[in-house]
């Protein structure tokens, strides 16, 4: 069974555009990405499945249930907002514990393990905390409870990179354990090195919903030549060449297509140095992410 | 200049509401001032006379001490009462609301850091309740200048009402300004808000309690509400010079700790 | 259980500053009914001679007024006032504070319906109530008894003293049903103080007279004192408008709530 699956969702703000037909779905173990420009719909999309808001039409289900009408559904979500807010006057242990009580688990050795691998200290006020601590508790709230499905919206922003590495270890181990992981965020590296899957969304609609391995064989590669003397310009005048940049002896440019038509053009000119890469996601979703992408 | 404009928009709403309320109040306590005269020789003692005979105690539970209720005057005081708590919550609430505004909506990392002084900040600020607290002011006395003379039996009162708005005027300003030194000293300004109203109300009571008896005058200092004698402005005796400056003092005392509590402050987030 | 009884933490230090508010108003006019006693003594002989329609007028069963029950409904107004603002700012922040404070997406979404979060507030509101006015009532009642010229019916002063509870019943349902729909309020105190001091001046104003349809704006004036020390029994029009106002709020509110979208932080 896929473990979250929106069909058609459409919301509406009065006139202003939430999403528009969105259709997703993850599947049990899997860890998902989610990601977009500002204002895309991601956040919507999120709340819509957590039944903080409901949807214009169409549906967003976990487990096969909506979050509105089964609530129980939520004793298996664990959510991380991207904005941390808590009661005034509450200790983070208070927090957690209170946390804690909705599921109905003893999660008291959960906290303490938890704690300790995002150094945080239980005893403090929340309010004293700062912003990448508050960040933390966050964290550990939405995780206490070893939930099957982990929802993440922006997870790392705010953490130092020690506690970003140690954040992302914690979500690995979780996922090996058999939790499904669904990520949304900006920091397209960390997508890329997590996720299986990943979904774009802009202006309200899905443009991409692929695996990773798909999204960069279909996608340009990056190729730089170096020659011993100035490049034949001839070189770049190809189907499938695009975004050139010729600095005399040396030259970028992406290239889609089959890759034999460009070793077969290297082989004809004198080549003093060649790389081939991969493009990152970075690359690939920049192109979608500007205006006119 | 460009904060008192920004505040002046962002309190417009409220202002426009209070403001009709104060009206309402005006027009609802002036309608009932008929009945209050009702009785004539013919058909027994008017409320006069029967309020004249009536001990001062019994006579404080109905709020109207020492107010000569048959005439309009005498009406308006007890009105007054009313009307005065009305604009005074108005204007605690503002003052401590502008003051503790920024730390309650997490705008000073915005405008602490412009190149403007925390003493410019507050002036502007004070400068822009005063200005609603006018506004209030000047609604009250044109609301009862309009009024009045629709329910009077004739006698121009608008002098006595002239002198009950500018002693209001005054509670107003006492109030404004507790407000704003308390949300600039509190360690929690958000509920400088609550804390002022409290004091207000408890000002309101012992000033309700200080009517009761003779004997509790002391208690006169401690109330706002008592510092001018409503009685005697009905009686058409104007405001106690001395009275209105000590008062004034004790609001620039209270607008200096603001300044000086508000310089100090470590400002949360 | 968690959320009602995180609830109840939360209100605690707001219900003890309130039941102190109120038993020192009791305190201070009930240790002033001595004097009214002796002062009316013979005042109330005077006021016989006088037409009905001043008597009307001034409000009070004038035979009373004088006797502990009919002072007490005299002064269970102002701590009925306490007591509205009290429940009207309580059922004002109740809800909306979790949308104002941005707790929202912790609370809301953990396994619990949103019936079941409003079911644990309301609760708890209640609870605080009833605390304040029980000890509210404990207090009152030792203080009349020290205060007392003769005796009184403890019967009626309860009757009297339980109507403090229905008004604070019905302010907190408006209470409740208004933040449902403006729930982005900065600050709530000014809508509560004003709603609630409101209802007190038109009920103080223009329901002084015997004017029936008036008396139903101003929850102050759902019950005449002088009536409920007659017939031992309250108003059932009145009580009935209240049950009514309290219903049909709290089922708003339930319907309302559940239906709502939860924005993100505003």
């Amino acid at each position: 069974m896929n473990v979250i699956e929106i069909k058609n969702l459409t919301k509406n703000y009065g006139k202003a555009r939430g999403v528009i037909d969105v259709n997703l779905e993850v599947e049990q173990g899997e860890i998902f990405g989610f990601v977009g420009p500002n204002g895309a719909g991601k956040s919507t999309t999120i709340r819509t499945l957590l039944g903080l808001i409901h949807p214009t039409s169409g549906s967003a289900e976990i487990f096969g249930k909506s979050c509105t009408t089964n609530p129980e559904v939520r004793k298996e979500v664990g959510y991380l907002p991207s904005e941390v807010f808590y009661y005034d006057g509450m200790r983070v242990i208070d927090l957690l514990r209170y946390s804690a009580s909705f599921y109905k688990k003893d999660c008291t050795k959960r906290i303490n393990e938890l704690a300790e691998i995002m150094d945080l200290d239980l005893k403090k006020r929340i309010d004293d905390l700062s912003f990448g601590n508050k960040k933390k508790v966050g964290i550990v709230q939405g995780l206490i409870h070893e939930p099957k499905l982990i929802i993440l919206d922006e997870p790392t922003s705010g953490l130092d990179p020690l506690m970003q590495q140690r954040f992302f270890d914690l979500i690995a181990s979780e996922n090996k354990k058999g939790a499904t992981v669904f990520l949304s965020s900006h920091i397209l590296r960390e997508v890329q090195k997590m996720c299986e899957r990943v979904a774009l969304i802009k202006e309200g609609r899905i443009i991409k919903f692929e695996k990773m391995s798909t999204l960069q064989e279909n996608n340009f590669k990056r190729i730089k030549v170096e020659g011993p003397s100035d490049l034949d310009k001839t070189i770049f005048d190809m189907p499938g060449v695009s975004k050139v940049e010729n600095g005399g002896k040396t030259a970028t440019f992406l290239f889609r297509g089959d890759i034999n038509r460009v070793i077969r053009k290297l082989a004809q000119t004198d080549v003093s140095n060649l790389s081939i890469d991969e493009p990152d996601l970075e690359e690939i979703f920049m192109h979608y992410y500007s205006k006119d992408g | 200049m460009n904060m008192v404009r920004r505040e002046l928009k962002a309190n417009a709403r409220a202002l426009i509401i209070w403001s009709v309320c104060m009206f309402l109040c005006v027009i609802t306590g002036m309608y009932k001032f008929s009945a209050y005269t009702s009785g004539t020789a013919a058909t027994g003692p008017s409320i006069n006379d029967l309020l004249r005979t009536m001990p001062t105690s019994i006579k404080a539970l109905f709020g109207f001490a020492s107010f000569d209720m048959a005439t309009m005057s005498g009406y308006l005081a007890l009105l007054f009462i009313y009307v005065e708590l009305a604009a005074s919550i108005h204007a605690a609430l503002l003052g401590a609301g502008i003051i503790a505004k920024e730390e309650s909506d997490k705008t000073t990392e915005y405008l602490m850091v412009k190149p403007v002084s925390r003493a410019a900040i507050i002036t502007s600020k004070l400068i822009a309740a005063l200005l609603n607290v006018v506004v209030i002011n000047v609604v009250t006395l044109v609301s009862f200048l309009v009024v009045v003379p629709l329910f009077s039996k004739g006698g121009d009162v608008s002098g006595e009402i002239l002198m009950m708005t500018l002693s209001m005027f005054i509670i107003q300003l006492i109030f404004l300004s507790l407000g704003a030194v308390l949300a600039a000293s509190m360690r929690n300004p958000k509920t400088s808000g609550s804390v002022a109203t409290g004091i207000l109300f408890t000002a309101y009571f012992v000033a309700r309690i200080a009517d009761m008896s003779n004997k509790l005058k002391f208690l006169n200092l401690i109330s706002p509400f008592k510092y001018f004698d409503l009685s005697r402005m009905a009686a058409g005796n104007g405001l106690n010079f001395g009275v209105v400056l000590l008062s004034l003092g004790l609001v620039a005392v209270l607008v200096g700790l603001t300044y000086i509590t508000y310089q100090k402050r470590d400002l949360g987030i | 259980m968690n959320m009602y009884l995180h609830e109840l933490k939360s209100l605690r230090k707001s219900t003890v500053i309130w039941t102190c508010a109120m038993i020192a108003i009791a305190l201070v006019y009930l240790s002033l009914y001595p004097a009214i006693f002796s002062d009316g003594a013979h005042f109330k002989d005077m006021l016989a001679g006088y037409p009905a329609s001043i008597r009307a007028v001034l409000g009070v069963t004038l035979e009373s007024v004088t006797t502990l029950l009919g002072f007490y409904s005299m002064i269970i107004g102002f701590v009925a006032l306490c007591g509205g603002i009290q429940a009207m700012n309580t059922g004002m922040s109740m809800l909306s504070k979790e949308t104002r404070e941005r707790t929202a997406e912790f609370l809301l979404v953990k396994p619990v319906s949103r019936a079941a979060v409003v079911t644990a507030k309301i609760l708890a509101a209640l609870t605080m109530f009833l605390i304040t006015d029980v000890v509210y009532y404990a207090g009152a009642c030792v203080i009349a008894s020290i205060v007392k010229q003769s005796s009184y019916s403890g019967s009626l002063f309860f009757m009297i003293s339980l109507t403090l509870f229905f008004v604070q019943l019905i302010f907190f349902a408006i209470g409740l049903v208004v933040s449902v729909f403006f729930d982005r309020l900065r600050s709530v105190l000014p809508v509560s103080l004003g709603t609630v001091f409101g209802c007190y001046i038109v009920g103080a104003f223009i329901a002084a007279g015997k004017d029936d349809w008036a008396r139903f704006i101003s929850p102050f004036r759902y019950f005449d004192y002088s009536y409920i020390i007659q017939n031992s029994r309250y108003e059932t029009p009145y009580l009935i408008t209240g049950a009514v106002i309290v219903l049909v709020s709290i089922a708003t509110c339930y319907f309302t709530y559940a239906r709502k979208d939860i924005h993100a932080v505003s």
